[in-house]
């Protein structure tokens, strides 16, 4: 726990391989920590539940029961169904899954771009359509795998705020590895947000203001590849298995949740050299660099 | 060829999908177990509870303490109980016109239960009232809502009142699917009510001579009851429902206290009859309501519109809105409501003695007559601010003012002139609520 000018106490922590921050206003130090706690249990308990990297997991258990019905619970089926959602609004642009693409690409700011034919090899286990989803009855067909890490986050951000919210009256702000949410702003004056530089320096590009609600940035700083001059962005197309062309460094957008907010800078970014001209169009505040 | 949703769709069901995820999230987290049985009682069901007092300017006074409990099972099923019981007492109007000769009436009040008849004075120029007026109403009910699909889901309901003279049950049911990602829902209910009248000292026989004490057995009465409902969500902020509904009541519908005075042709009272209404009485409205929220103030505003097959006709109009403390601990909600109905087509004020033979039909009752009426409310709530649990805790006051005008246009016939003949109504009530 450290100690902030304009009396606010941080409680810090890791998860999701990010740093998180959970900043609240107030001089007592044991109710922060309780606070702190709090989210972090919870931000690690999404973790654990929806994590592909971990073998007791709710996502590694549906991967071991690939062709034949399992049934999920409420939570895993509703963030299912915000992914059906989300995949049918933008006309398949957003796909959770379409993480096994990562098998063909490396972001690893190399230029070993993938042979067309290993990525079109991908495709035919890529397409949401193609599960078998019959709330809460999911049966994923073999060789297509769930990713929920493009939502994850956000939801763990606005599932830690609800439980802080009602907990709290303070005014407080959670960041989750730069997706953030805070209820209202300090007595002082609205959070100020550093948005980092798009080039891997570190320093704040740039400082937003935030009195309540949610911001959240995608953005590819540092993850992509670069051949014969073209930056292939770590943003990927689902239908075609390519790089998204002309997408944005970095997208930053402000919504009511913090996972209204992560898919609106998500699905911006799919938009390529549209991005900026579909974030106005749905009427989001919005930061691109 | 699809046609791509316009961009502001979008971003409305970007908002409402993100609202339904972490909605299930919200009610997920309050499933976390709590330790020993009280414990869990306590924080599965939440309680509301209030106390009320209601004063009638010179007339009748209750007070009503109100219990609610609800369990939500959280995957969309909920079932909640409720318990009330009045206690009422004081002076209440029997329909006789005030006189300038002091008029003596038998009370049938609950009270004088013993003897059945309880006389009592009216003073000239007051408004006769029964002023040992008393009784008292237990009331339970229970609804329960299940899921059928996703989409869709069905309540159940029933309840039960008790008086000393009334015996009450209805059972319901209603069904709701949603639509359109959750942001339209289609509600359809019907509903049955059935009734046990047991007057005191017995039922009155219709339009018959009130001093000539003609009684009757026991009465009752059935309704029967449909509503068909439109809930949309606009936007994030802007909720709008219409329902439309109809009922239709059949069997004893008099109110077996009431009676009306017989005037002659110079205004003298000659006597009094029991009042008669028909024995169907079939009602349709509309209701419509808009609901506009931000973070720190909502408004709402609800029209209704009556009509039914007594020649009613009402409009009720009310505007509530609440206003939060930035920090949002507290909040204030005033309330205004303006109701407004034209009379029964058989409400009379009196009865000529001249049309006595020929009258099927009358009531002198005022709540059949034309008025309108004005309603000033202002509530307050605290929210507890340790909230264990995770249930919200909730206190609040509420004052409201009523007043009542009725707007009786009949000629005064001369023996009545310089009478206060339509006194209105003026009550207040204080309500003290918890929640937790």
């Amino acid at each position: 726990m450290e100690e902030r000018p304009g009396g606010l106490l941080a409680v810090k922590f890791t998860a999701m391989a990010c740093p998180c921050e959970v900043l609240i206003h107030g001089s007592d130090p044991t109710r922060t920590m309780g606070l702190g706690v709090m989210a972090a249990q919870e931000a690690w308990r999404i973790e654990h539940k929806f994590s592909r990297y971990r073998d007791d997991s709710v996502v590694a258990w549906i991967h071991g029961h690939r062709g034949s019905k399992c049934t999920l619970d409420a939570e895993t089926t509703a963030l299912l169904d915000f992914a059906r959602q989300c995949f049918e609004m933008s006309d398949g642009r957003f796909d959770i899954t379409s993480g096994i693409l990562r098998r063909a690409w490396k972001f690893d700011g190399s230029d070993r771009v993938p042979e067309v034919a290993t990525v079109a090899a991908l495709l035919p286990s890529i397409g949401f359509a193609k599960l078998q989803w019959d709330p809460p009855d999911l049966l994923l067909p073999e060789g297509m795998e769930l990713d929920f890490g493009g939502i994850g986050k956000e939801y763990a951000v606005d599932c830690a705020y609800d439980i802080l919210a009602s907990y709290c009256n303070a005014p407080f702000l959670l960041n989750f590895g730069g997706d953030l949410r805070a209820n209202c702003a300090p007595p002082q004056g609205p959070w100020r947000i550093g948005v980092e530089r798009p080039d891997s320096d570190r320093t704040a590009a740039m400082l937003l203001d935030l009195e309540s609600g949610a911001l959240a940035t995608s953005g590819d700083s540092h993850r992509f590849l670069m051949k014969d001059s073209v930056r292939y962005s770590h943003i990927l197309d689902p239908r075609t298995g390519w790089p998204v062309v002309d997408a944005p460094r970095t997208v930053t957008v402000a919504a009511s949740s913090c996972t209204e907010a992560g898919l609106l800078a998500t699905l911006a970014m799919l938009q390529g050299a549209g991005a900026r001209a579909f974030l106005e169009e749905q009427g989001a505040r919005h930061w691109i660099l | 060829m699809q046609l791509k949703p316009a961009p502001s769709q979008l971003r409305r069901r970007l908002i409402a999908a993100s609202c339904a995820l972490l909605s299930t999230s919200a009610a997920r987290s309050q499933e976390t177990s709590a330790p020993g049985f009280v414990g869990r009682v306590l924080k599965d069901w939440q309680f509301e509870s209030a106390l009320a007092y209601y004063h009638e300017d010179g007339r009748i006074q209750a007070i009503e303490p109100v219990v609610n409990a609800s369990h939500d099972y959280g995957d969309g099923g909920n079932v909640s109980l409720n318990f009330t019981f009045d206690a009422l007492s004081g002076s209440s109007p029997n329909g006789a016109l005030p006189s300038h000769a002091p008029q003596t009436f038998a009370s049938p009040s609950a009270k004088s239960f013993a003897s059945a008849r309880h006389p009592f004075t009216t003073r000239p120029g007051n408004l006769p009232v029964d002023p040992s007026y008393s009784t008292a109403r237990a009331a339970g009910g229970a609804e329960w809502t299940l899921p059928l699909t996703r989409l869709s889901r069905i309540t159940l309901g029933g309840k039960l009142s008790i008086e000393d003279d009334f015996y009450s049950g209805t059972v319901n049911a209603s069904f709701a699917h949603d639509f359109n990602d959750k942001n339209t829902t289609v509600t359809f209910g019907i509903n049955d009510e059935s009734d046990i009248i047991q007057p005191i000292g017995n039922t009155p026989v219709p339009l018959s001579n009130y001093a000539a004490f003609q009684k009757e057995g026991n009465k009752s009465k059935n309704g029967v009851g449909a509503l068909l409902g439109l809930t949309q969500v606009m936007t994030r902020n802007w909720l709008t429902q219409l329902n439309v509904s109809v009922d239709r009541f059949s069997g004893y519908l008099n109110d077996p206290y009431k009676i009306a005075s017989v005037l002659d042709a110079g205004g003298t009272t000659t006597g009094y009859i029991y009042e008669n209404r028909p024995d169907t009485r079939t009602r349709k409205s509309v209701y419509f309501e808009n609901r506009v929220g931000s973070e720190h103030a909502s408004v709402d505003l609800s029209l209704r519109y009556m009509t039914d097959s007594w020649g009613i006709r009402s409009e009720t109009a009310q505007v509530r809105t609440r206003w939060w403390t930035p920090d949002r601990q507290h909040y204030f909600e005033p309330t205004v409501r303006w109701y407004h109905q034209g009379s029964a087509d058989f409400f009379m004020p009196w009865l000529p003695a001249v049309d006595q033979a020929d009258t099927r039909y009358i009531s002198a009752d005022p709540r059949l007559a034309n008025f309108h009426a004005l309603t000033y409310g202002l509530k307050y709530g605290y929210e507890l601010g340790n909230r264990l649990h995770r249930s919200s805790s909730e206190f609040t006051v509420r004052l409201e003012y009523y007043q009542q005008t009725l707007a009786i246009n009949n000629r005064v016939p001369d023996g009545l002139q310089g009478l206060n003949l339509y006194p209105g109504l003026k009550a207040v009530l204080i309500q003290f609520g918890w929640s937790y």
